[in-house]
């Protein structure tokens, strides 16, 4: 009840009805989102509209309350100057603003994205292709980036039809820039190899899944992150197809790469500072951790195998805490680590977990290590 | 598109007399049959041919980016990764080598599609035998492709899978490591190729080390052991080179002893009397002309055995050396007498013309000018024949001198006596230059 009235205020606050008929001859103002006739208008910048409240709230806790102010000078008309320097600087200014709007909205999209927040993201993404579409034109290869977030967040919402269509677009832009970037290629082959895994399709995502890899090695290299992440989704589609050798070999290639990764940054980490750097951001974090703990509960073919890379990926859970700056999660994976270690034959990783679990202790000195 | 064309039918207008049978003959008959044979063939007719996805990626992407999707898709990734990291590090090699260099101008390997398609279908079998545990047909697709790249442009690739076939062989424990033991041998005999002696010889230390005890026998039938003594007498040989060169003759005699050793296991004669000489002539070059002798006679005794008569005129010019060197001459003569015999049964020119030459000489130092004109002589005509200059100009130069000393006793003491003979002779020789002072006496020679 206090939400709604809360939420009223809080419209009426930012916004003010507008009449459809007052508007100026062939001024037709169209919602933000879905681009139906406006009744509603943003008051703080006045120049973003809205059909109704729903889509009001949605776009400002999308995106809106970060850009509020930055849409003015853009969708304003042009003042008049008369000087053709002006006019020229004033042009650039725009597309300035415009390429920063880009950068904005990519990002906020790309974050909540990976947190799983689909529906969220979507106004952010969508205003990021229509910027883009502005200042690049209607099929140049800038706007795929914006097609990937938007598919990616179709597929998670489920809706698959949308997210095949934003596709399509982006592979058709793809094929006709041939001096596109690898990165792109890969981005865009990992999008189509999520979709089909989700319209089960799995040959076909296998195929895209190839290809993403291909591309990322090209750009990355092999043993990069990168790479072992398009890995991680070859071996679910293996694992849906039953071949469970090949899934577990590819989860042994995954576990490998990000334990190499992960030692070497904490390698970097321990001999100096106290302050924790950020080595990656939180969307890789959120992903890496999806990734191992994914791992984890994968029954194994033969249980020494299992120990084994259950060492390993608890071990790289642990580090991955630790570098991340919750130690307490580090120290129950740090538990769980050392514990498989004791079974496995090959006592090589024991003494690096130790060390870690030190380490830990060393920042918390309130957590106490049981052994 | 094509659903609703009909093509137009093509009727013959006379009747087929070549196919019997037929009772319909009229054109109209005909066009009627044809009608019925078109509407069949139209539903098949009426699809367009449509290119698959997987064809048209063929056509569009590059040659190594459709093996390595390939591989993907079929999860073998240890494959994908062994092939992009092989064509990686070609590109390495060749950008560090700078345009000038022969690499620059090779194909790589992106270029040779067969030997790609080669490669993606060994790599996978290696692979589906590697998840299944078996460690033997790994190594023996290894080897394959190892042997497979057999141009000097793809030694590299040769090498680095035997190396993978070493490390794939130690893994398999059935067999008693015979598979390690001939993935051994083969990585010796890369690196003695590749010239680098010591790894090689480590390889083939532990080879002979696995092979000792064991009645092992290669496809061929030679045992594996004997395989084993033989590669590390080439390497011992060849290790023994750098000392002889630096004349650090007591490592060089070390290294050689060892290598004759080794012949001697092997049981192979021909190395071990190759191994013989070796250390034989490496004792000549310390001085030791005893022991250089009895390693030369026992080269000589199995040349003989053998048949061998290139390796018994060696033997018998080295040991006409040491003999020299000792200070005995008749025997040295003696030896090079029978070395010229065998390089004449032999047809060895060369070695003819040598004998003949040293012959020569040794003749002259004891002052048996006659006999010593005698043999440059024919080294002179051998010489002649075989029609190169350096060596024609030497024996020219020693028959003149052989000749001229032959001479020069007759000659001063027909200048000192002056008498009437004497002059006559004198001059008859200087009108002709014929030998008319050994003629006429007879007895100036062997006088010292």
């Amino acid at each position: 009840m206090s939400s709604t009235t809360r939420s009223k205020s809080h419209v009426s606050v930012l916004t003010s009805a507008i009449n459809p008929l007052a508007n100026p001859r062939g001024a037709k103002k169209l919602c933000e989102l879905c681009q139906n006739l406006a009744y509603l208008q943003c008051t703080k910048c006045r120049v973003t509209f809205y059909c109704d409240t729903e889509h009001q709230q949605a776009d400002w806790v999308g995106i809106h309350e970060k850009i509020c102010q930055l849409l003015i000078p853009i969708r304003t008309a042009m003042p008049f100057h008369s000087l053709q320097a002006d006019r020229d600087h004033h042009r650039t200014q725009i597309l300035h603003r415009q390429e920063e709007l880009i950068e904005i909205s990519r990002a906020v999209a790309q974050k909540k994205l990976f947190e799983g927040k689909y529906q969220e993201s979507l106004p952010a993404a969508q205003l990021s292709l229509r910027c883009a579409m502005d200042v690049y034109g209607p099929s140049a290869v800038q706007l795929v980036p914006a097609y990937l977030l938007l598919a990616e967040a179709n597929v998670g919402l489920g809706s698959l039809s949308q997210a095949e269509g934003y596709l399509s677009q982006a592979e058709w832009t793809v094929m006709k820039t041939p001096e596109c970037s690898q990165t792109v290629r890969h981005q865009l082959h990992r999008n189509l190899g999520r979709l089909y895994t989700a319209t089960e399709n799995l040959e076909g995502a296998l195929l895209h899944f190839a290809n993403d890899v291909y591309y990322a090695s090209e750009e990355y290299g092999l043993d990069n992150i990168v790479t072992c992440g398009g890995y991680f989704l070859m071996a679910n589609v293996f694992i849906k197809q039953e071949k469970m050798d090949i899934a577990s070999s590819l989860y042994t290639e995954v576990a490998s790469t990000w334990h190499s990764h992960l030692t070497k940054l904490l390698e970097t980490h321990t001999p100096g500072s106290m302050t924790l750097e950020h080595f990656f951001d939180e969307a890789q974090q959120a992903e890496a951790d999806q990734m191992l703990r994914a791992m984890l509960k994968v029954p194994e073919s033969s249980p020494k195998q299992a120990t084994a890379q259950n060492t390993l990926v608890a071990h790289s859970l642990a580090m991955l805490w630790f570098l991340g700056g919750s130690p307490d999660k580090a120290l129950e994976f740090g538990r769980k680590a050392l514990q498989f270690s004791q079974l496995v034959p090959d006592h090589s990783l024991t003494e690096p977990i130790q060390g870690l679990l030190q380490l830990v202790a060393e920042r918390g000195p309130h957590l106490t290590i049981a052994s | 598109m094509s659903a609703e064309f009909t093509p137009r039918q093509k009727v013959t207008f006379l009747p087929d007399i070549n196919k019997p049978g037929q009772e319909r003959t009229s054109p109209r008959s005909r066009m009627q049959k044809k009608g019925k044979e078109t509407e069949t063939a139209q539903p098949a007719r009426s699809q367009t041919p449509t290119v698959s996805k997987d064809e048209i990626a063929l056509f569009r992407n590059s040659v190594r980016q459709n093996a390595c999707v390939e591989m993907l898709r079929g999860g073998f990734h240890r494959s994908f990764s062994e092939l992009f990291s092989l064509l990686q590090r070609w590109k390495e090699i060749r950008l560090a080598a700078g345009p000038g260099s022969a690499i620059w101008q090779h194909k790589s390997l992106e270029e040779q599609p067969a030997k790609l398609h080669t490669l993606r279908h060994y790599l996978t079998k290696a692979e589906t035998a590697l998840r299944a545990g078996a460690w033997s047909a790994v190594y023996d697709q290894q080897v394959f492709l190892a042997q497979y790249f057999r141009e000097p442009e793809d030694r590299w690739l040769s090498c680095h899978f035997y190396q993978t076939s070493l490390n794939s062989a130690r893994r398999v424990k059935i067999d008693g490591g015979r598979k390690e033991a001939e993935a051994l041998a083969n990585m010796g005999q890369v690196y003695m190729e590749q010239g680098q002696l010591d790894s090689a010889r480590e390889q083939y230390e532990c080879f002979y080390q696995l092979t000792a005890g064991r009645a092992w026998r290669s496809e061929g039938g030679r045992s594996l052991h004997c395989q084993a003594c033989e590669g590390l007498w080439r390497v011992y040989t060849q290790l023994a080179d750098r000392p002889l060169q630096a004349n650090d003759y007591r490592a060089a005699i070390d290294t050689l002893s060892k290598a004759f050793q080794m012949a001697k296991e092997a049981g192979d004669h021909r190395i071990e009397g190759e191994a013989a000489y070796r250390v034989g002539l490496a004792y000549q070059c310390v001085g030791d002309q005893v022991t250089a002798k009895r390693f030369l006679n026992m080269y000589m005794e199995m040349s003989t055995a053998l048949g061998d008569a290139g390796g018994l005129g060696k033997a018998y010019k080295a040991i006409a050396k040491s003999l020299e060197s000792e200070g005995k001459l008749s025997e040295t003569v003696q030896y090079l007498e029978k070395f010229a015999e065998v390089s004449q049964g032999n047809n060895q020119y060369h070695n003819l013309e040598e004998a003949c030459m040293c012959l020569g000489v040794i003749f002259n130092s004891r002052g048996q000018y006659e006999r010593g004109c005698t043999y440059f002589e024919r080294g002179y005509e051998i010489a002649r024949d075989l029609g190169e200059v350096p060596l024609l100009q030497r024996a020219q130069v020693f028959v003149g001198s052989a000749r001229a000393y032959s001479m020069i006793r007759k000659y001063s003491r027909s200048i000192e006596t002056a008498s009437h003979s004497d002059l006559l002779l004198l001059t008859g020789w200087k009108e002709s230059r014929q030998n008319v002072f050994t003629d006429t006496t007879g007895s100036a020679e062997g006088k010292i």
